[in-house]
């Protein structure tokens, strides 16, 4: 809250031409997430056939859609799949085009989405109105949670509350090297990092980052490819061979089969 | 070239013939490095041959994939090139899969917002560098490809390619062919020891102007007899010959109906109450709709 108000006032500096109050009014609407207007959202019909597994429920976690490596193109997947995310608007960049009249300005949205327990995802939308931008970016977030994996600094008592490794992500300029820490240590950090990292459920880290940082964007990008690179990493456990399993598409082949909804609206019609 | 020896030929023999007859080994003047495994040898004008014998392999290990998808649905077969296309179609009928003959809307495997969106379990294509658009999505969507590769096809992306000429037409209808009647003889529609009896033909490309040659070949032969009454009809009315048409009694009421009438054909009609134009409305024709009337009228009273 602090960093808008912080925004509002450069608005004013930045340019003090019309249609300025449009994007004020927007975010003062867009700052509180729709928590009655969610209700519509209820009558997801997906698009995918993974839609369709995760819908009838065939699909228990995220983390079979990893190992089969599908991609999610249906947000409300990831928000069936995981219930408890929460998500926090990081920055509201305000991003300017030369026209012929003047400036034409677009709102940049940087959200973080997380459940506190591996999986974060990082969304990023540019909009006319901060309020488009907001949902737009929480969206795409949903999109692109990926898992984080938590290891032990030595002694592996009680749950993994740190890295495994010590982890780099680059991104613009801006490089973001994370190296585990002993319980707790709390996640050492710049205030930027540190939010992604608390989403993503690390305990203890420290952290060590060049570049730019002041660019919020490729810091926050920075981190989340660190985070991502984290799965990347071959250490021994992983040395035994992949025993292999059937894809979600090929044991549900039959459900799938089956007409979707298209369908039924013609039986319908034909009753009538 | 004549065989002396009549031997019977074992199945794969037999295949490897029909592939010799339809150029299916002959590949192109450049070989990518991929396909040197396939290639047997280069011939003294530039042209590089395929080895049928791993072809036929490769059709094996294809149908085998193919035929290993439960819901055969779920496969698309494709081609941008026209001498593809009605292989592509006929393959699609008799392996019950979903064909795409033309051109491939970018977006169809990955943009879920599109009404043509399909999410394949398996792509098959004739030509990997004409049908790159179809590759590059495949790969984004977890999709596995066949593809038919020539000798200078690039291979990124086809997890099975099977080394043969996709340049002619017989050569591609062949291919399609032999995979169809594989996978059927794999799923046991087709007993290995019968020959199938759809013809390879049937694959083959036609060129518009053959195909409207033999079209018009069987129209001809048919209804002669039909076409001549009506024309020798419909000319006599326009010319107002009437004297050849009273010959022809049933057909002038008919005919007059439908177009402008003279005076005289004006008084044919009256007597017959026809309406509309149809077959059998005769004078004959007058009574029965009269007992017609009568009928539903005491239907009507009771």
């Amino acid at each position: 809250m602090a960093e808008r108000g912080g925004e509002r006032g450069r608005f004013g500096r930045g340019f003090g031409r019309g249609d300025r109050g449009r994007g004020d009014r927007g975010r003062g609407r867009g700052g509180r997430r729709g928590g009655g207007r969610r209700e519509e959202e209820e009558k997801w019909v997906p698009v995918t056939k993974l839609g369709r597994l995760v819908k009838e429920g065939k699909i228990k976690s995220l983390e079979h859609i990893y190992l089969h490596s599908l991609p999610v193109k249906e947000h409300q997947i990831v928000e069936t799949l995981l219930p408890q995310l929460k998500d926090e608007v990081m920055k509201i960049m305000p991003v300017q085009k030369q026209t012929r009249a003047g400036q034409r300005t677009r709102f940049k949205a940087f959200v973080v989405v997380g459940d506190g327990n591996g999986h974060v995802g990082l969304g990023v939308k540019c909009s006319k109105e901060v309020a488009t931008a907001i949902r737009g970016s929480i969206i795409l977030a949903k999109l692109s949670v990926i898992p984080v994996r938590r290891g032990y600094w030595g002694n592996k008592i009680g749950k993994p509350h740190t890295v495994p490794c010590k982890v780099t992500g680059k991104c613009g300029s801006v490089t973001v090297r994370l190296v585990p820490a002993p319980r707790g240590a709390g996640i050492v950090a710049a205030r930027v990092p540190k939010k992604v990292l608390q989403f993503a459920g690390i305990e203890d880290v420290f952290t060590s980052s060049r570049g730019s940082t002041k660019t919020l964007g490729n810091f926050v990008k920075a981190t989340f490819d660190c985070l991502l690179k984290t799965y990347g990493f071959l250490t021994p456990d992983f040395w035994r061979e992949t025993r292999f399993t059937k894809s979600p598409f090929q044991e549900y082949t039959d459900l799938l089969a089956k007409p979707t909804t298209k369908a039924i609206i013609l039986e319908d019609l034909d009753k009538e | 070239m004549a065989t002396t020896t009549t031997k019977v030929l074992s199945p794969k023999e037999a295949d490897i013939q029909m592939m010799l007859a339809a150029d299916v080994h002959l590949g192109t003047k450049n070989c990518n490095f991929q396909m040197d495994r396939y290639v047997f040898k280069r011939r003294t004008d530039g042209i590089f041959i395929i080895n049928l014998g791993k072809t036929w392999e490769k059709l094996q290990l294809a149908a085998r994939v193919i035929a290993a998808i439960e819901n055969p649905q779920d496969i698309i077969v494709q081609s941008a090139r026209p001498y593809g296309q009605r292989a592509v179609l006929k393959f699609a009928q008799y392996i019950g899969a979903h064909p795409i003959a033309g051109r491939h809307t970018p977006g169809t495997f990955t943009n879920q917002l599109q009404t043509s969106f399909n999410e394949p379990r398996l792509l098959i294509l004739t030509d990997p560098r004409t049908d790159h658009q179809p590759i590059k999505e495949a790969a984004l969507g977890n999709i596995p490809t066949i593809a038919f590769c020539d000798t200078d096809s690039p291979m990124r992306y086809v997890d099975i390619g099977i080394p043969a000429n996709n340049k002619g037409k017989h050569s591609i209808g062949c291919l399609f062919w032999l995979l169809a009647r594989m996978v059927l003889q794999m799923r046991g529609t087709i007993l290995p020891g019968q020959k199938w009896d759809v013809m390879v033909d049937l694959f083959f490309y036609r060129d518009p102007e053959e195909a409207k040659e033999q079209e018009e070949d069987e129209v001809v032969a048919a209804p002669d007899y039909g076409v001549s009454d009506y024309a020798v009809g419909a000319l006599g009315l326009q010319s107002g010959q009437w004297s050849t048409q009273m010959a022809d009694a049933q057909w002038t009421p008919e005919v007059a109906a439908a177009g402008t009438i003279p005076a005289v054909g004006n008084i044919d009609l009256s007597q017959t109450p026809v309406v509309a134009s149809g077959d059998g409305w005769d004078a004959a024709a007058a009574p029965p709709i009269a007992g017609i009337d009568v009928i539903q009228a005491a239907g009507w009273d009771s």
